[in-house]
């Protein structure tokens, strides 16, 4: 709390600069979906819902948006438990090579991502599932599991040891124990875990580009057209995408706000 | 016959021992204490004895049954910690019947069995309160309850009065210890404080660096320490020199403080006066002499020494203990 009223003002300013930034296109996109105009066009003459109708009554689009919605869920899930299982296992373990392992299963979010990009493309070309269903949904849930791990690893070192133990000296089983009194406290971490890795896996273009072959997610589609030509349409989609990013994640504050949790989760890590 | 009963227990951690070739046997019904600064390894023992930690070497039996390889969940151990662990979605009543649930027992049975327990630690009427409605003292008592209702055939309880108050944590000894003593379950308490050890136990076992000092019951230990330690650990120790060389020590209840020149008695000086209440405390320097300075506690009836004031000290030569 030493800082001047200047670095203060310029750490206001850089802030102010910041937000800015991220939400102005965000604040150009919204307007232009619900353009009237053939083209691009900002701002927008008037009103209308055609690029929200030609993409509803677009099967390519709908086909993408299943796809994406299935992968998703697929992956999102299996990020949850292997993650979960994962964080438990680094927190509450003390074995040989603890370090190691918690690196090798954080790296994809530190790792830049098309280098994870490419090493998925060939170990999947390896087994033989590059540009399968089943490769596309491995491929999310390696790429998921840290954030689920960074949620539930603070979620676990914070879950008093000792009551676990307590359970267990009651003659409660592991397993037992982590579904009977663990998981209850923990609701709101694994909530928020598999929010984010569901978005994760929503948003995801790198990976899916290299290795999803003849499957288009939603991401994945809005960079083929936008190669191929700029349709407005694009512009209901990111407009969708954002509906579906701002409410989960508001979803997220609210439960881990309600349990105390939210600042925690968030800055530490 | 013993109900717990440890041969060699170690537990080491590279070159550290937590425990150190611990041996001990705890008679059915009997309370014991493990006493012991912190690091002194007794939370490592009790953690041995509950099956959360694995010795390095030795054998750990409860009721004649070997249990060193068998996790906590066969143990049927009843276990309390400091910080309650209680779990914090479940209200009053369900905690309890949580060990009733995991042992098949449900229904009318076992919320008898339960509010039962409550009623035993006087919670009756809370059972539907969450622990986070309750005070420490109360949660500490739903513990109690939680670890009793399944009629453990043992008791282990990590300082579990050490996150209450003073008041409250007397008040809790003399339940505890009534609750034991009803039920007849061979219980074992670990706490550095050594006038809850004192208080409460049948027996103490005074713990350092992982090793027995000694093995005792109470008056015996702090009347007649096994050695230099244990003496210091139980509480005020003054150590005087013997005529054969040794040291010996007299407790400061043992000491006798009074005006000059009445009945003999070395000369000494008051350095400090300290009212305790029922007790008041007297620290002393010998005149002339090279022995450590001499605490004295006497009981307080209305009149006291001063700082400075000059008295003769003594003590029966019956009251001094050869620390071997």
């Amino acid at each position: 709390m030493t800082s001047t009223p200047w670095s203060r003002r310029l750490l206001a300013a850089a802030g102010i600069f910041g937000l800015v930034f991220l939400t102005v296109p965000l604040l150009i996109v919204i307007p232009m979906s619900f353009s009237p105009a053939r083209a691009l066009t900002f701002p927008p003459p008037g009103f209308s819902l055609r690029w929200y109708q030609a993409l509803f009554g677009d099967p390519r689009w709908m086909e993408a948006m299943s796809t994406s919605t299935i992968v998703a869920v697929l992956s999102s899930v299996a990020a949850l438990v292997l993650g979960s299982l994962a964080a438990y296992g680094l927190r509450r373990g003390s074995f040989a090579g603890r370090d190691w392992a918690e690196g090798n299963f954080m790296s994809p979010l530190i790792v830049p991502t098309i280098i994870v990009a490419i090493a998925l493309y060939l170990s999947l070309a390896k087994v033989g599932l590059l540009g399968s269903f089943v490769g596309l949904v491995a491929a999310h849930t390696v790429l998921n599991v840290p954030l689920v791990m960074m949620v539930m690893g603070v979620a676990v070192r914070d879950f008093d040891l000792r009551i676990e133990q307590v359970a267990w000296s009651l003659g409660a089983s592991w397993s037992y124990t982590v579904i009977k009194v663990m998981l209850p406290n923990l609701a709101p971490s694994v909530f928020a875990a598999w929010i984010f890795a569901f978005i994760g896996s929503f948003d995801e273009v790198i990976v899916t580009s290299f290795i999803a072959g003849k499957y288009e997610t939603v991401p994945k589609k809005m960079f083929n057209e936008l190669i191929l030509e700029v349709n407005p349409t694009i512009t209901a989609v990111a407009t969708l995408l954002i509906a579906v990013t701002v409410l989960a994640l508001a979803a997220v504050t609210l439960v881990l706000g309600r349990a105390g949790k939210l600042g925690q989760t968030l800055v530490e890590r | 016959m013993s109900d717990i009963r440890l041969e060699g227990v170690s537990k080491r951690y590279g070159a550290v021992a937590a425990a150190d070739e611990v041996d001990l046997a705890v008679a059915q019904g009997e309370f014991v204490t493990i006493l012991g600064p912190s690091g002194s390894g007794k939370t490592t023992l009790l953690s041995l004895i509950a099956g959360l930690n694995r010795p390095t070497a030795g054998r750990i039996f409860i009721g004649g049954r070997d249990v060193t390889d068998a996790p906590a969940q066969q143990r049927n151990i009843g276990l309390v910690f400091q910080s309650y662990a209680l779990f914090p979605h479940m209200t009053v009543l369900e905690n309890v019947l949580f060990p009733l649930g995991v042992r098949g027992i449900g229904g009318a049975a076992a919320r008898t069995q339960a509010l039962d327990a409550l009623k035993l630690v006087r919670l009756d009427g809370l059972q539907d309160r969450r622990p986070s409605q309750l005070s420490g003292g109360q949660q500490q008592r739903v513990a109690l309850a939680r670890s009793i209702v399944f009629k453990p055939d043992i008791l282990l309880l990590d300082e579990p009065l050490g996150a209450l108050d003073r008041k409250l944590r007397e008040e809790l000894q003399v339940e505890l210890k009534q609750l034991q003593r009803s039920l007849g379950v061979t219980t074992l308490l670990v706490t550095h404080d050594q006038e809850e050890a004192l208080s409460l136990s049948d027996r103490i076992m005074v713990l350092d660096k992982g090793r027995t000092q000694q093995v005792a019951a109470p008056a015996e230990a702090y009347l007649r320490p096994a050695n230099r330690f244990v003496a210091e650990f139980l509480g005020i120790a003054n150590f005087v020199g013997l005529a054969d060389g040794r040291t010996g020590l007299v407790r400061p209840e043992r000491v006798r403080v009074g005006p000059t020149g009445i009945n003999g008695g070395r000369p000494a000086r008051v350095v400090e006066t300290i009212y305790l209440g029922q007790m008041v405390r007297y620290h002393l320097a010998l005149q002339g002499g090279e022995d450590s300075p001499v605490v004295a506690a006497l009981p307080f009836v209305g009149k006291a020494f001063a700082a400075g004031d000059e008295v003769a000290v003594s003590w029966d030569t019956a009251d001094i203990w050869p620390v071997p």
